[in-house]
């Protein structure tokens, strides 16, 4: 092939600015650390290093979200614990009201340092957070949620409201829980129905919360969820007491199915043995799947109430006890209705105890959730930097034998260049 | 006897001081672009007949050859001026490449920020700074769209200098070319000798102008060569040159696009794809396949962005207790309608975004078919999206109507859905307090509820604005047994009997919300206005939920997936034209090799021809020498 000398002098330097212009690409990329300089480099790794860079910043908001839920939770744990704590006090000062042997003024004074944790306990249902915002009034957050006294009774200002983040992808857990569902919304009674004993009651009977066997029998549609304990005792020696369960609703006798007769009443009251809501012997078929205990001797004429549980506040609870301590003296008919009170005090006080142990049980649930992906979360964290790493970072090892063999490469080629281009018929002339 | 053998080497001296001078003129202009080596063509005087025989006479130079292949040349050509178009095409799009692959001048990285921002709000909605910080980064987010969308800008306003200027230089080497014919013709006219070196410098002006453009040549009878351009506009014919023009497109005026003066004055445009190849066909070429459908892509992810955070964003409330208002001034399509010439009719086109899903990265041209029915075309596939149709009519996410007016057969419009999408996005609420973190509606179960059913927290319908009834106070009441339940409330139509699913959506006034569980008779669940709802994040989140949300390319991609498809797409069409450059670049070498390997100079050559031609002269001195001393011989025998 004939040589044009201007091929020699072009080729010499194409080939010296390819092998210059590879060797500066490897020395940016050594610079800079980066396999890519440009998009253009790896298109597709490119976007995937976006695609991953972005599941990766939302990731790490989902940790951020996280971090911020457990600091929330943190603070609403911490005032439940408070109120447990302070939940268990008042039920040891009930107990201790509920002693016989107490005087009037021992009970006023035990009346009055419930009075105490009722204000304390006013004050950690309105706690505000780090921020300044209200802990528990849902998403009212600047309104004061609770407000009153114990005479007056406590006003739920805030709302249902509960502030869900997002947690994961998939997942939004609430940081809050609002007033309601902790001081307002719990059900009294044994949270199935409510005993009450009448306060004109004579008898020392003392009637407990009872208890629900079958919560689905409870609410069958015949259940009319409002009953009247009656009972009745005899003049024979030794006096017969017995009783009848009225259904409020209809007016009848439950056990009669017709309206309620003079004593005796249909069943034979033993002290202390249970009391069936269940069809006995010839009685009409029921079954109400509930049964409570009357201890202690009524008087004939003495009544109690089965009602359905409704809602009563923990404030209503420790109100009502403070009530009960406060105007009970010590005659005998007092003492029962006293020993009622309490029975029903330690009742609902139970329940609002359970109902915060609940609240508290979902929170560290839900904090337990929080550590889960928050682990589960930094594990994906390092797995995507990892990812990133590969689709950007330079492999030096790699970089650096490539940018030692192209320096070779340029210098053989500049070499070269010289040696062929200095050959010329000319020297010889 | 003598006289002949003088005469002979007489022309044997002159046959070598024109090889000598050949010699010296190649390597004088060894290095002279376009030049092609020449060679001095021998042949032999006609011989004298004599009885003995044909005597020869010596010799003469018939004529001066240029070493040169036409169809090696041309295919230099055609492969200098694929060349210099990819070159042309891949040093505009590198810009793009970088630009969009700095991580500091990226969208992604700014994206990424606004939706931790949103987020901060969304854990903190009563926060005054978690709320100024979100707008901070609403505005850093704008104004990253806004710069991205001004380099676009700028690559285009260099994409129409460089149109120019590369008009200018076509037309300034069409005049030389048109010179140069001439002077070709006269200096052929002389004889049949060709003008090597005029041949040559022509031939180098053609190949500079088959560097800004595809050219072909017709070589005509006289010697003068017609030039054509592109695919068949005349340059020069003979020895007139045309003048071409960069013109602003009619379609839109921003748009420099190639024209040709005509003869009676003025001047007409002409088709780009007519000009194909150089630095031309790749400007044309990049503005029309990369830059036009990279800016689209940004302003269609701004435009996407906008809309679907003021549509989540007008269903909640903000901290003073109104309705959210805009968050963004959305941007809208934009239409042209040409002005030089100007449309016949009198036609006024309006193109609102009907739904984000739907938009392409395409703009549009409706065209009127008179008779109030029009054309469509997508200009991207050149796909007629509709075509004879009346207006409004919705496609592709967009809704065209005849705004007034009317048009006449003849009539078209430019419709840019998304190109300045990224320009005109901005932050429209200016306080903290503005931004709409809660939702306004709350729901509750009253606490006599005997059941256990519990009621969601409700959820605004959209599409915005929301119901005018949205907040009135609207109570569930079952009934016995609790089945079933009755709504009261203002616009509900207080229906009785409603049938109880668990779980299912109840949607009155706007809203939709759920009760699950096992409702008691009597129970009574309340649906009111939350105007103190400070610490209600509830749209907040929804807000911050856009981000993973598919709201583009109907439904399927994310803002942050659209961004990078289109870092993905400017990176792969980036390397696909830096390795069909670097292809073209080898085929370019080969063919110059080719090319050079016949016509180039060789020094070394020129040097053996010099000596050939030194010796070759001092033989025919010799040779005159003794003739010479012939002639002294013949003298010498009268003494």
């Amino acid at each position: 092939m004939r040589i044009a000398t201007s091929m020699i002098f072009d080729a010499g330097v194409a080939s010296i600015q390819k092998q210059t212009a590879a060797l500066q690409h490897t020395q940016q990329q050594v610079a800079s650390g980066k396999r890519m300089l440009s998009p253009s480099d790896d298109p597709l790794a490119a976007s995937r290093a976006l695609d991953v860079s972005h599941a990766s910043a939302n990731n790490e908001q989902y940790l951020s979200n996280q971090k911020a839920t457990g600091e929330s939770l943190g603070l609403v744990e911490n005032s439940l614990t408070s109120i447990g704590d302070l939940l268990q006090t008042v039920r040891t000062l009930a107990v201790q009201g509920g002693n016989a042997g107490l005087n009037d003024s021992d009970r006023r004074s035990i009346a009055a340092d419930i009075r105490q944790r009722y204000t304390e306990l006013l004050g950690l249902a309105n706690a505000a957070d780090s921020t300044g915002q209200y802990q528990f009034s849902g998403y009212m957050g600047a309104t004061k949620p609770f407000s009153g006294s114990v005479e007056a009774g406590v006003v739920y200002a805030g709302d249902d409201g509960q502030r869900l983040l997002q947690v994961s992808a998939s997942r939004q857990i609430a940081a809050s829980d609002s007033g309601n569902d902790v001081f307002m919304r719990m059900h009294n009674g044994n949270g199935t129905f409510v005993t009450a004993a009448t306060t004109t009651n004579t008898g020392s009977g003392i009637i407990d919360g009872g208890a629900t066997l079958d919560p689905s029998k409870w609410n069958t549609v015949a259940n009319s969820k409002d009953f009247s304990l009656r009972f009745a005792v005899s003049g024979a020696v030794p006096p017969v007491t017995t009783y009848d369960i009225v259904d409020n609703v209809s007016g009848n006798s439950l056990l009669t199915g017709a309206a309620p007769g003079a004593a005796p009443y249909p069943r034979v009251f033993q002290p202390g043995q249970a009391i069936d809501f269940k069809s006995q012997g010839a009685e009409p078929a029921f079954d109400f799947g509930a049964q409570l205990i009357v201890s202690g001797q009524p008087a004939s004429g003495d009544t109690f109430a089965v009602q359905a549980s409704s809602s009563q506040s923990v404030f209503t609870t420790i109100a009502n006890l403070i009530t009960g301590l406060e105007t009970s003296s010590r005659t005998s008919a007092n003492a029962t209705l006293l020993a009622n009170r309490i029975g029903t005090a330690l009742t609902n006080l139970d329940q609002a105890s359970n109902n915060i142990l609940t609240v508290r049980a979902s929170v560290g649930s839900r904090m337990n959730e929080l550590d889960s992906l928050a682990s589960a979360g930094q594990d994906l964290n390092l797995q995507y930097q990892q990812s990133l790493s590969n689709l950007q970072d330079l492999d030096y090892a790699d970089a650096l034998t490539k940018l030692s063999q192209q320096q070779s490469t340029l210098d053989a080629a500049q070499k070269s260049f010289l040696k062929v281009s200095s050959l010329s018929l000319f020297n010889y002339l | 006897m003598g006289t002949s053998i003088l005469n002979i080497g007489i022309s044997g001296l002159n046959a070598a001081q024109t090889g000598l001078s050949t010699a010296g003129h190649n390597i004088s202009n060894a290095t002279t672009p376009g030049f092609s080596r020449q060679q001095s063509i021998q042949s032999t005087n006609t011989p004298q007949f004599t009885g003995a025989g044909f005597i020869g006479q010596g010799t003469n130079v018939q004529t001066i050859q240029r070493v040169y292949n036409q169809y090696l040349s041309s295919q230099l050509l055609s492969a200098q001026t694929r060349l210099s178009e990819l070159d042309t095409y891949s040093g505009e799009i590198k810009q793009i490449d970088d630009m969009l692959g700095d991580p500091s001048a990226g969208v992604a990285t700014a994206l990424n920020d606004f939706n931790t921002g949103v987020n901060a709000v969304s854990a903190n909605p009563a926060s005054i700074p978690a709320r100024q910080a979100m707008l901070s980064s609403a505005q850093s987010l704008v104004g990253r769209f806004q710069s991205l969308d001004a380099r676009f800008n700028e690559i285009r306003d260099g994409v129409n200098s460089q149109i120019q200027s590369t008009v200018v230089t076509i037309n300034s080497y069409a005049q030389q070319i048109s010179e140069m014919n001439q002077r070709i013709v006269l200096a052929q006219a002389n004889g049949p000798q060709p003008a090597n070196d005029l041949l040559d410098q022509r031939d180098q002006l053609i190949t500079e102008v088959g560097k800004q453009v595809r050219v072909s040549t017709v070589p005509q009878t006289d010697g003068s060569y017609s030039v054509f351009v592109g695919n068949g506009q005349p340059l020069v014919v003979g020895t007139v040159p045309f003048v071409l023009a960069a013109l602003p497109s009619r379609e839109d005026s921003s748009r420099l696009t190639i024209g040709v003066a005509l003869p009676g004055g003025g001047q007409a445009g002409l088709p780009e794809a007519l000009f194909a190849g150089g630095v031309l066909g790749g400007l044309l070429n990049f503005r029309s396949a990369s830059l036009d459908p990279a800016q689209n892509a940004l302003g269609r992810v701004a435009t996407a962005l906008a809309m679907s955070f003021n549509d989540q964003h007008r269903l909640g409330q903000d901290l003073t207790g109104a309705l959210g208002g805009i968050f963004f001034n959305a941007p809208t399509p934009q239409v042209i309608t040409p002005t030089a010439p100007a449309n016949a009719g009198t036609a006024s086109i309006a193109a609102v975004i009907s739904g984000v899903g739907g938009l392409t990265t395409s703009d549009y041209r409706l065209a009127a078919n008179g008779g109030g029915n029009y054309t469509l075309t997508r200009l991207s596939d050149n796909v007629n999206v509709f075509t004879a149709t009346t207006l409004p009519r919705t496609v592709d996410g967009l809704t065209i109507t005849l705004a007034s007016g009317a048009a006449v057969a003849g009539d078209s419009f430019l419709i840019q859905p998304t190109r300045v999408g990224a320009r005109d996005i901005s932050v429209a609420i200016t306080g903290p307090r503005s931004v709409a973190a809660a939702a306004p509606i709350r729901t509750t179960g009253a606490l006599t509820n005997t059941g256990t059913a519990s009621i969601s927290s409700g959820s605004v319908n959209a599409p915005p604005p929301p119901n005018v009834n949205l907040t009135q106070t609207v109570t569930l009441t079952f009934n016995t047994p609790p089945t079933t339940f009755n709504v009261v409330g203002t616009g509900t139509g207080n229906p009785v009997g409603v049938a109880y699913t668990a779980g299912g959506n109840i949607s009155y006034n706007g809203w939709t919300l759920q009760v699950s569980g096992t409702p008691g008779a009597g129970d009574v669940f309340t649906l009111s206005a939350s105007p103190a709802g400070v610490a209600d994040n509830r749209n907040a989140l929804k807000l911050a939920g856009l981000q993973s949300t598919g709201i583009i390319a109907g439904g399927s991609t994310t803002f942050q997936a659209a961004y990078s498809q289109l870092v993905s797409d400017v990176g792969n069409k980036t390397r696909e034209i830096q390795v069909t450059s670097t292809a073209q670049t080898n085929i370019f070498q080969q063919a110059q090799e080719a090319q050079q390997s016949l016509s180039g100079v060789n020094l070394d050559e020129e040097a053996a021809n010099l000596l050939r031609y030194q010796q070759a002269f001092q033989a025919s001195g010799k040779m005159i020498e003794i003739a010479s001393k012939l002639f002294d011989t013949v003298l010498s025998l009268g003494r």
